[in-house]
Protein backbone atom coordinates (compact mmCIF):
# COMPACT_ATOMS: atom_id res chain seq x y z
CA UNK A 1 0.00 0.00 0.00
CA UNK A 2 2.29 2.30 0.98
CA UNK A 3 5.08 1.09 -1.63
CA UNK A 4 2.05 1.76 -4.50
CA UNK A 5 2.04 4.92 -2.83
CA UNK A 6 5.42 6.22 -3.25
CA UNK A 7 5.90 4.14 -6.74
CA UNK A 8 3.05 7.20 -7.77
CA UNK A 9 4.78 9.47 -6.53
CA UNK A 10 6.75 10.78 -9.91
CA UNK A 11 3.99 10.01 -12.16
CA UNK A 12 1.81 12.17 -9.99
CA UNK A 13 4.62 14.99 -10.04
CA UNK A 14 4.70 15.15 -13.68
CA UNK A 15 1.22 15.15 -14.28
CA UNK A 16 0.55 18.39 -11.72
CA UNK A 17 3.39 19.75 -14.41
CA UNK A 18 1.14 18.47 -17.29
CA UNK A 19 -1.73 20.73 -15.72
CA UNK A 20 0.43 23.71 -15.34
CA UNK A 21 2.08 23.23 -19.49
CA UNK A 22 -1.42 22.78 -20.50
CA UNK A 23 -3.24 25.84 -18.48
CA UNK A 24 -0.86 28.36 -17.25
CA UNK A 25 0.45 31.35 -19.47
CA UNK A 26 3.34 31.80 -17.55
CA UNK A 27 4.65 28.10 -18.17
CA UNK A 28 6.25 26.57 -21.44
CA UNK A 29 7.90 23.90 -22.72
CA UNK A 30 10.96 26.21 -22.69
CA UNK A 31 11.76 26.79 -19.91
CA UNK A 32 11.80 22.25 -18.90
CA UNK A 33 14.03 22.33 -22.27
CA UNK A 34 16.43 25.00 -20.99
CA UNK A 35 16.62 22.78 -17.68
CA UNK A 36 17.49 19.91 -19.26
CA UNK A 37 20.08 21.22 -21.22
CA UNK A 38 21.66 22.46 -18.20
CA UNK A 39 21.52 18.68 -17.12
CA UNK A 40 23.38 17.85 -19.90
CA UNK A 41 25.98 20.28 -19.60
CA UNK A 42 26.41 19.22 -15.49
CA UNK A 43 26.56 15.80 -16.32
CA UNK A 44 29.53 15.80 -18.85
CA UNK A 45 31.87 18.70 -16.79
CA UNK A 46 31.27 15.82 -13.65
CA UNK A 47 32.60 12.99 -16.03
CA UNK A 48 36.35 13.53 -15.52
CA UNK A 49 35.69 13.40 -11.78
CA UNK A 50 33.90 10.35 -12.07
CA UNK A 51 36.61 8.48 -14.38
CA UNK A 52 39.31 9.07 -11.73
CA UNK A 53 36.94 8.05 -9.06
CA UNK A 54 35.79 4.83 -10.58
CA UNK A 55 39.41 4.03 -11.84
CA UNK A 56 40.05 4.06 -8.49
CA UNK A 57 37.34 2.19 -7.06
CA UNK A 58 37.37 -0.71 -9.83
CA UNK A 59 41.46 -0.94 -8.59
CA UNK A 60 40.03 -1.09 -5.41
CA UNK A 61 37.80 -3.82 -5.87
CA UNK A 62 39.96 -6.00 -8.00
CA UNK A 63 42.96 -5.64 -5.67
CA UNK A 64 41.14 -8.21 -3.22
CA UNK A 65 40.90 -4.98 -0.46
CA UNK A 66 37.59 -6.00 1.09
CA UNK A 67 38.22 -9.66 1.64
CA UNK A 68 41.66 -8.50 2.95
CA UNK A 69 40.03 -6.76 5.60
CA UNK A 70 37.52 -9.08 6.19
CA UNK A 71 40.49 -11.50 7.31
CA UNK A 72 42.41 -8.80 8.91
CA UNK A 73 39.83 -7.76 11.44
CA UNK A 74 37.50 -11.28 11.94
CA UNK A 75 39.73 -12.23 15.33
CA UNK A 76 38.68 -8.70 16.35
CA UNK A 77 34.96 -9.31 15.02
CA UNK A 78 34.19 -12.72 16.55
CA UNK A 79 35.57 -11.32 19.81
CA UNK A 80 32.59 -8.41 19.32
CA UNK A 81 30.08 -10.87 18.71
CA UNK A 82 29.85 -8.99 14.79
CA UNK A 83 30.03 -11.66 12.18
CA UNK A 84 33.55 -10.49 9.86
CA UNK A 85 30.88 -11.13 6.43
CA UNK A 86 29.73 -7.56 6.99
CA UNK A 87 33.24 -5.84 7.18
CA UNK A 88 33.72 -5.51 2.78
CA UNK A 89 30.58 -4.24 2.82
CA UNK A 90 31.20 -1.67 5.52
CA UNK A 91 34.52 -0.63 3.86
CA UNK A 92 33.28 -0.33 0.30
CA UNK A 93 30.20 1.28 0.63
CA UNK A 94 31.93 5.04 1.27
CA UNK A 95 33.10 4.58 -1.92
CA UNK A 96 31.03 2.61 -4.35
CA UNK A 97 27.27 2.15 -4.45
CA UNK A 98 27.52 -0.52 -7.19
CA UNK A 99 30.70 -1.84 -5.30
CA UNK A 100 28.83 -2.26 -2.09
CA UNK A 101 25.26 -3.49 -3.48
CA UNK A 102 27.60 -6.34 -5.20
CA UNK A 103 29.01 -7.50 -1.51
CA UNK A 104 25.65 -6.86 -0.21
CA UNK A 105 24.07 -9.57 -2.87
CA UNK A 106 27.19 -11.89 -2.10
CA UNK A 107 26.44 -11.43 1.21
CA UNK A 108 22.87 -12.31 0.91
CA UNK A 109 24.14 -15.57 -1.05
CA UNK A 110 26.67 -17.13 1.60
CA UNK A 111 24.58 -16.01 4.56
CA UNK A 112 21.01 -16.19 4.02
CA UNK A 113 19.27 -12.72 2.61
CA UNK A 114 16.92 -13.76 6.33
CA UNK A 115 19.78 -14.90 8.46
CA UNK A 116 20.94 -12.46 11.39
CA UNK A 117 23.81 -11.08 8.97
CA UNK A 118 21.72 -10.81 5.97
CA UNK A 119 19.39 -8.45 7.79
CA UNK A 120 22.44 -6.42 9.52
CA UNK A 121 24.31 -5.92 6.30
CA UNK A 122 20.60 -4.39 4.58
CA UNK A 123 20.22 -2.37 7.56
CA UNK A 124 23.97 -0.96 7.25
CA UNK A 125 23.27 -0.69 3.51
CA UNK A 126 19.88 0.91 3.64
CA UNK A 127 21.27 3.73 6.27
CA UNK A 128 24.70 4.40 5.26
CA UNK A 129 25.05 6.37 1.73
CA UNK A 130 28.87 6.69 -0.35
CA UNK A 131 30.53 9.44 1.54
CA UNK A 132 33.70 9.98 -0.65
CA UNK A 133 31.18 9.76 -3.84
CA UNK A 134 28.97 12.35 -2.71
CA UNK A 135 31.75 14.58 -1.59
CA UNK A 136 33.63 14.22 -4.89
CA UNK A 137 30.88 14.80 -7.14
CA UNK A 138 29.34 17.58 -5.34
CA UNK A 139 32.58 19.84 -4.38
CA UNK A 140 33.96 19.19 -7.86
CA UNK A 141 30.97 19.81 -9.48
CA UNK A 142 31.57 23.76 -8.53
CA UNK A 143 35.64 23.56 -8.37
CA UNK A 144 35.77 23.67 -4.41
CA UNK A 145 39.00 22.56 -3.03
CA UNK A 146 38.80 23.49 0.95
CA UNK A 147 35.77 20.84 2.09
CA UNK A 148 36.44 22.49 5.72
CA UNK A 149 35.06 19.75 7.93
CA UNK A 150 32.88 17.86 5.10
CA UNK A 151 34.81 14.74 5.17
CA UNK A 152 35.07 14.13 8.77
CA UNK A 153 31.94 15.18 9.62
CA UNK A 154 30.16 12.78 7.24
CA UNK A 155 32.90 9.89 8.12
CA UNK A 156 32.02 10.08 11.66
CA UNK A 157 28.23 10.43 10.72
CA UNK A 158 28.72 7.36 8.76
CA UNK A 159 30.65 5.54 11.54
CA UNK A 160 27.77 6.25 14.19
CA UNK A 161 25.22 5.16 12.21
CA UNK A 162 26.94 1.35 11.34
CA UNK A 163 27.26 0.73 14.75
CA UNK A 164 23.46 2.42 15.74
CA UNK A 165 22.52 0.06 12.64
CA UNK A 166 23.96 -3.21 14.36
CA UNK A 167 22.77 -2.26 17.32
CA UNK A 168 19.48 -1.28 16.35
CA UNK A 169 19.10 -3.64 13.48
CA UNK A 170 20.42 -6.96 15.90
CA UNK A 171 17.38 -5.78 18.34
CA UNK A 172 15.09 -6.00 15.65
CA UNK A 173 16.09 -9.13 14.63
CA UNK A 174 16.01 -11.00 18.17
CA UNK A 175 13.00 -9.33 18.58
CA UNK A 176 11.35 -10.95 15.65
CA UNK B 1 39.90 16.81 -2.19
CA UNK B 2 39.04 14.24 -5.20
CA UNK B 3 43.00 14.21 -5.85
CA UNK B 4 43.37 12.80 -2.22
CA UNK B 5 40.37 10.03 -2.49
CA UNK B 6 41.94 9.19 -6.04
CA UNK B 7 45.34 8.74 -3.79
CA UNK B 8 44.39 6.84 -1.21
CA UNK B 9 41.90 4.58 -3.70
CA UNK B 10 45.34 3.57 -5.63
CA UNK B 11 47.52 3.41 -2.68
CA UNK B 12 44.67 0.72 -0.87
CA UNK B 13 44.93 -0.95 -3.97
CA UNK B 14 48.51 -1.77 -4.50
CA UNK B 15 49.18 -2.71 -0.76
CA UNK B 16 45.93 -4.94 -1.04
CA UNK B 17 46.75 -6.11 -4.81
CA UNK B 18 50.74 -7.14 -3.09
CA UNK B 19 49.08 -9.18 -0.01
CA UNK B 20 46.50 -11.11 -2.17
CA UNK B 21 48.57 -11.51 -5.01
CA UNK B 22 46.22 -9.92 -7.67
CA UNK B 23 48.68 -7.42 -8.86
CA UNK B 24 47.74 -8.98 -12.43
CA UNK B 25 44.41 -7.94 -12.06
CA UNK B 26 45.12 -4.03 -11.66
CA UNK B 27 45.89 -2.86 -15.20
CA UNK B 28 42.21 -4.92 -16.64
CA UNK B 29 40.61 -2.90 -13.60
CA UNK B 30 42.14 0.13 -14.76
CA UNK B 31 40.67 0.08 -17.99
CA UNK B 32 37.39 -1.19 -17.14
CA UNK B 33 36.54 1.78 -14.19
CA UNK B 34 37.23 4.35 -17.11
CA UNK B 35 34.85 2.67 -19.33
CA UNK B 36 32.38 2.27 -16.50
CA UNK B 37 32.49 5.48 -15.97
CA UNK B 38 31.36 6.74 -19.48
CA UNK B 39 28.72 4.07 -19.08
CA UNK B 40 27.71 5.72 -15.39
CA UNK B 41 27.69 9.10 -17.05
CA UNK B 42 25.17 8.41 -20.11
CA UNK B 43 22.91 5.94 -17.94
CA UNK B 44 22.64 8.56 -15.65
CA UNK B 45 22.79 11.34 -18.22
CA UNK B 46 18.56 11.14 -19.14
CA UNK B 47 17.54 11.48 -15.81
CA UNK B 48 19.86 14.37 -15.04
CA UNK B 49 17.88 16.01 -17.91
CA UNK B 50 14.23 14.70 -16.95
CA UNK B 51 15.01 16.09 -13.05
CA UNK B 52 16.75 19.17 -14.33
CA UNK B 53 13.61 20.36 -17.01
CA UNK B 54 10.83 19.29 -14.28
CA UNK B 55 12.78 21.47 -11.76
CA UNK B 56 12.93 24.14 -13.61
CA UNK B 57 9.48 24.10 -14.89
CA UNK B 58 8.33 23.79 -10.65
CA UNK B 59 10.43 26.66 -10.59
CA UNK B 60 8.55 28.80 -12.99
CA UNK B 61 5.00 27.37 -11.78
CA UNK B 62 6.02 28.48 -8.69
CA UNK B 63 4.76 25.19 -6.79
CA UNK B 64 8.41 25.60 -5.29
CA UNK B 65 8.29 29.33 -4.04
CA UNK B 66 4.96 27.52 -1.89
CA UNK B 67 6.86 24.24 -0.86
CA UNK B 68 9.96 26.32 -0.03
CA UNK B 69 7.71 29.17 2.16
CA UNK B 70 6.44 25.73 4.23
CA UNK B 71 9.53 24.63 4.43
CA UNK B 72 11.07 27.81 5.87
CA UNK B 73 11.20 27.79 9.00
CA UNK B 74 13.36 24.58 9.29
CA UNK B 75 15.55 25.83 6.23
CA UNK B 76 16.41 28.60 7.80
CA UNK B 77 17.99 26.96 10.48
CA UNK B 78 20.00 24.77 8.76
CA UNK B 79 21.09 26.85 5.59
CA UNK B 80 21.16 30.44 6.80
CA UNK B 81 22.42 32.30 4.10
CA UNK B 82 20.70 30.37 1.32
CA UNK B 83 17.55 30.89 3.14
CA UNK B 84 18.38 34.61 3.31
CA UNK B 85 19.40 35.23 -0.07
CA UNK B 86 17.16 32.74 -1.79
CA UNK B 87 20.11 31.65 -3.93
CA UNK B 88 19.86 27.86 -4.20
CA UNK B 89 16.79 27.21 -1.17
CA UNK B 90 14.32 25.88 -3.74
CA UNK B 91 17.10 23.79 -5.28
CA UNK B 92 18.02 22.56 -1.36
CA UNK B 93 14.47 21.78 -0.42
CA UNK B 94 13.52 20.01 -3.45
CA UNK B 95 16.84 17.67 -2.77
CA UNK B 96 16.15 17.13 0.29
CA UNK B 97 12.76 16.05 -0.54
CA UNK B 98 13.40 13.77 -3.05
CA UNK B 99 16.31 12.04 -0.60
CA UNK B 100 13.14 12.11 2.41
CA UNK B 101 10.57 10.46 -0.47
CA UNK B 102 13.18 7.84 -1.79
CA UNK B 103 13.58 9.35 -5.22
CA UNK B 104 17.36 9.11 -4.43
CA UNK B 105 18.31 9.25 -8.35
CA UNK B 106 16.63 12.80 -8.17
CA UNK B 107 18.50 14.17 -5.00
CA UNK B 108 21.69 14.31 -7.18
CA UNK B 109 20.48 16.81 -9.81
CA UNK B 110 19.17 18.73 -7.31
CA UNK B 111 21.64 18.92 -4.86
CA UNK B 112 24.29 20.17 -7.95
CA UNK B 113 22.18 23.02 -8.86
CA UNK B 114 21.55 23.90 -5.30
CA UNK B 115 25.61 23.67 -5.09
CA UNK B 116 25.71 25.77 -8.33
CA UNK B 117 23.93 28.47 -7.18
CA UNK B 118 25.47 28.96 -4.16
CA UNK B 119 28.97 28.90 -5.41
CA UNK B 120 27.89 31.70 -8.11
CA UNK B 121 27.47 34.08 -4.44
CA UNK B 122 30.39 32.35 -2.72
CA UNK B 123 33.04 35.08 -1.68
CA UNK B 124 35.76 32.44 -1.62
CA UNK B 125 35.50 30.61 -5.05
CA UNK B 126 38.07 27.81 -3.67
CA UNK B 127 36.31 27.56 0.22
CA UNK B 128 33.02 25.76 0.81
CA UNK B 129 30.17 27.94 2.41
CA UNK B 130 28.54 26.57 5.28
CA UNK B 131 25.28 26.18 3.60
CA UNK B 132 27.36 23.78 1.08
CA UNK B 133 28.96 21.73 4.18
CA UNK B 134 25.79 21.55 5.73
CA UNK B 135 24.04 20.39 2.00
CA UNK B 136 26.85 17.59 2.18
CA UNK B 137 27.41 16.63 5.19
CA UNK B 138 23.41 15.78 5.27
CA UNK B 139 22.97 14.04 1.70
CA UNK B 140 26.04 11.70 3.31
CA UNK B 141 23.53 10.52 5.60
CA UNK B 142 20.93 8.25 3.76
CA UNK B 143 18.02 9.25 5.18
CA UNK B 144 14.51 8.30 3.27
CA UNK B 145 11.38 6.89 4.24
CA UNK B 146 11.54 3.74 2.07
CA UNK B 147 14.25 2.11 0.76
CA UNK B 148 13.31 1.13 -2.54
CA UNK B 149 16.35 -0.45 -4.15
CA UNK B 150 17.07 -2.48 -1.34
CA UNK B 151 13.68 -3.71 -0.88
CA UNK B 152 14.17 -4.84 -4.39
CA UNK B 153 17.37 -6.29 -3.94
CA UNK B 154 15.96 -8.62 -0.93
CA UNK B 155 13.03 -9.34 -2.46
CA UNK B 156 15.14 -10.91 -6.04
CA UNK B 157 17.44 -12.47 -3.42
CA UNK B 158 14.19 -14.42 -2.05
CA UNK B 159 13.60 -12.32 1.62
CA UNK B 160 10.41 -13.90 2.92
CA UNK B 161 10.06 -10.51 5.44
CA UNK B 162 11.68 -8.59 3.23
CA UNK B 163 10.49 -5.06 4.65
CA UNK B 164 11.00 -6.22 8.00
CA UNK B 165 14.24 -3.75 7.73
CA UNK B 166 12.23 -0.82 6.74
CA UNK B 167 11.78 0.81 10.02
CA UNK B 168 15.04 -0.09 11.97
CA UNK B 169 16.58 1.76 8.60
CA UNK B 170 14.50 4.94 9.34
CA UNK B 171 15.08 4.75 12.88
CA UNK B 172 18.99 4.74 12.10
CA UNK B 173 19.09 6.67 9.49
CA UNK B 174 17.01 9.76 11.02
CA UNK B 175 19.34 9.55 14.02
CA UNK B 176 22.25 9.66 11.45
CA UNK B 177 20.61 12.85 9.87
CA UNK B 178 20.62 13.77 13.21
CA UNK B 179 24.21 13.54 14.18
CA UNK B 180 25.03 14.94 10.63
CA UNK B 181 23.41 18.19 10.70
CA UNK B 182 24.46 18.67 14.90
CA UNK B 183 28.59 17.69 13.33
CA UNK B 184 28.03 20.07 10.14
CA UNK B 185 26.47 22.73 12.06
CA UNK B 186 28.81 23.01 15.07
CA UNK B 187 31.63 22.53 12.84
CA UNK B 188 30.00 25.94 11.19
CA UNK B 189 30.00 27.78 14.26
CA UNK B 190 33.21 26.70 15.11
CA UNK B 191 34.78 28.47 12.64
CA UNK B 192 32.67 31.86 13.56
CA UNK B 193 33.84 32.33 17.18
CA UNK B 194 37.50 31.82 16.18
CA UNK B 195 38.08 29.68 18.16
Amino acid sequence: MIQLAFSLLVPAVLLLLSFYLLFSKSVSVDSFLLGARSGIDTSFRLLPTLVLLMVGVSMLSASGFPELIGRLFSPLCQRVGIDAALLPLIFIRPFSGSGSNALLLSVYEQNGVDSRTGFLASVIAGSSETVFYVTAVYFSAVHIKKTRHTLPAALLTMAVTVVLAILVGGWFYDKG
Amino acid sequence: MVGRIFSVLCILSFVSALCTGRLSLLSDAVLEGAARAVTLTLSLLGMMCLWCGVLSLLQKSGVLTRLCRLLMPILRRLFPTAAETGEGIEEIAMSISANLLGVGNAATPFALLAMEKMQAKNPEPDRATDDMVTLTVLSCASLNLLPTTLLAMRHAAGSDRATAVVLPILLVSAAGAVIALLLARLGCRRRRTGC
